[in-house]
């Protein structure tokens, strides 16, 4: 079977954030790039499949060159194959054609992304790319089974304790939550080898895309703001044991 | 003419979800702003409870899509109803509730109408005239507002709790039934069982304390200190879905979105940063008190207080003193 997981490198601290003056994008510094957690346990996911089943898992990314980690750290882990489209989009319906016309050049039976970025937090691209591409998808995937070639069996959260089953005729997308599988760890080793093999690149043109048809449309931020902390909050100082009597007495006033 | 406000009911096995009534209360709001109507959709099968529950909670009037197909619907087939009502309505906007199964609906309703979507939203509002959505970014540490520019059709998905329920207005909504064609379409993915995770011995959701423990327990080996506490408060332990994933506490003692809705007389979250599914998990909780290392977490958006410092230096010593007091 052939797996294509999407990637994207999530920055773990963001400063001084702020929408552009056209408010079609926002501006920010990020730092600590690392792989989005779903994304992660979709890669994991992605390579017990091809032990149990045979095939390849083929890594796919958008982002700049400070993306390339992410990537490597992928190929460490047992993914045969990195890709990286050379663009920086925020908009989900933008990143959506251009992950979608990558996939286009690359073969696959599955794809698998994670349910949702941690930075935009839109949980959107997944389901756009799987209809760009005509294939059917499910979301918030806790469990795959391939009892055949043509088809995959998933079991999906619905929420409060609640799950579904569903069948998938293939090649499908499956959006990928947290803890699918646990995480391995990469010696460091094994990391400096896999920053020797290739990674394939696209730019947008390769794509036959343009970046004046990747605005986003119907929308623009009007403001970033620190979301206030609830009039209601209250923090608590001192010694620990202050704290601890104080609680205790918030406690029993609640109760 | 203003095109209509669109709300999706949400219902499972005859009873409507909460997350309904708070849609319908902003719908109400938005319609009024627009002075347009406010519909709401419920689709399923065998639906004359859910219609009956439903009829005076303040809508215009209520499409009911009830076919047998719907009885156990995928989000393929339930994206193809939505996306063919709002198409024949000509809504103006979509409300869809941003809980698993609409986080799934949301965009692919959108898709089918090529129709701009804006998912785990904290609120929308009229603002001269233009919808405005608020919506979290960077693990909920900023908030974004954004205009919606197009007048074709949004979809717009909201988190739980964010406005109080509707009540019923004592005015009762007309009711028109839709038929949708269900069966000259070829789906390619298929539902085969919904399942419900079998009750278990500890029932966090009847508990008056909840202690509950996140990522910032850090080690295995340290959650008995919260087990302690809440053994002294005579609660029960809860915790986040990261401590879950590691398999650190099992499934039944997860809070939020994917978990279990809980709201006790009192809830203490340690560790726990509050991301937003496990915000819409625990937010109605009567106090909550919030042990965190980093004072920009979201948790202390909804908590009533906060204590920025180490759990282990904070947690043993609540313990202590509860034993204390006796």
């Amino acid at each position: 079977m052939k797996i294509v997981v999407c990637c994207k490198a999530v920055p773990g601290v963001v400063t001084e954030v702020r929408a552009e003056a056209d408010g079609k994008a926002l501006q920010y510094q990020g730092q600590f790039l690392a792989m989005n957690d779903c994304d992660e346990s979709a890669l994991e996911e992605a390579i017990v499949l091809k032990r149990a089943h045979g095939g390849e898992v083929t890594v796919l990314t958008m982002g700049p060159v400070t993306a390339l980690d992410t990537l490597y750290m992928a190929l460490a882990k047992g993914a045969d194959r990195a890709v990286r489209v050379d663009a920086q989009l925020q908009d989900p319906q933008c990143s959506s054609v251009v992950l979608s016309a990558a996939l286009k050049k690359l073969e696959y039976d599955l794809v698998l992304t994670g349910a949702q970025s941690r930075d935009t937090l839109s949980g959107q691209v997944g389901i756009a790319v799987a209809h760009r591409l005509g294939v059917p998808f499910a979301y918030a995937v806790v469990d795959v089974q391939v009892p055949d070639s043509s088809t995959v069996r998933v079991r999906k959260e619905l929420g409060g304790g609640r799950y579904a089953h569903v069948e998938l005729s293939l090649p499908a997308l499956l959006c990928v939550q947290t803890g699918i599988q646990p995480l391995t760890y990469v010696p460091p080793a094994r990391m400096m080898r896999a920053r020797q093999q290739p990674v394939r690149s696209f730019s947008l043109a390769d794509l036959g895309l343009e970046a004046e048809q990747l605005v986003p449309r119907g929308y623009r931020f009007v403001d970033v703001f620190q979301p206030r902390r609830s009039s209601r909050v209250e923090f608590l100082q001192g010694a620990p044991q202050e704290i601890a009597a104080t609680l205790l007495t918030k406690i029993k006033e609640a109760l | 003419m203003q095109r209509d406000v669109l709300v999706v009911a949400e219902q499972w096995a005859g009873e409507v979800e909460t997350i309904t009534y708070q849609m319908l209360a902003k719908g109400r709001e938005l319609a009024d702003g627009f002075g347009s109507q406010l519909l709401a959709l419920a689709m399923g099968y065998e639906l004359g409870r859910v219609t009956e529950i439903l009829r005076d909670k303040g809508m215009d009037k209520i499409l009911v899509v009830d076919d047998p197909a719907l009885r156990q619907a995928g989000a393929e087939l339930q994206a193809h109803v939505v996306s063919e009502i709002a198409r024949r309505m000509e809504s103006r906007l979509v409300l869809i509730g941003y809980n698993l199964v609409g986080m799934e609906l949301a965009p692919a309703v959108a898709a089918k109408l090529g129709a701009l979507a804006m998912t785990n939203c904290v609120n929308v509002e009229l603002r001269d005239g233009a919808l405005v959505v608020t919506r979290p970014l960077f693990d909920g540490t900023m908030h974004a507002r954004i205009l919606l520019e197009e007048s074709g059709t949004a979809v717009v998905a909201l988190q739980k709790g964010i406005t109080p329920p509707i009540q019923a207005s004592g005015k009762v909504a007309p009711v028109e039934l839709f038929e949708v064609d269900l069966q000259g379409i070829s789906f390619r993915s298929r539902l085969l069982e919904i399942i419900e995770e079998p009750a278990t011995e500890v029932d966090i959701t009847k508990a008056d304390i909840i202690v509950s423990v996140g990522r910032g327990i850090g080690d295995k080996e340290k959650i008995p200190i919260i087990q302690e506490l809440a053994d002294a408060l005579g609660g029960v332990m809860a915790c986040s879905r990261p401590v879950v994933d590691v398999g650190w506490l099992p499934r039944d003692r997860q809070v939020g979105a994917s978990g279990k809705s809980v709201a006790p007389k009192v809830y203490i979250a340690c560790g726990i940063s509050g991301a937003s599914q496990h915000l819409s998990g625990m937010s109605e909780s009567g106090r909550i008190i919030a042990i965190n290392k980093d004072a920009n977490a979201p948790i202390f958006q909804v908590a009533h207080y906060g204590i920025v410092a180490d759990l282990f230096d904070i947690v043993p010593a609540l313990t202590g003193e509860v034993r204390k007091a006796g």
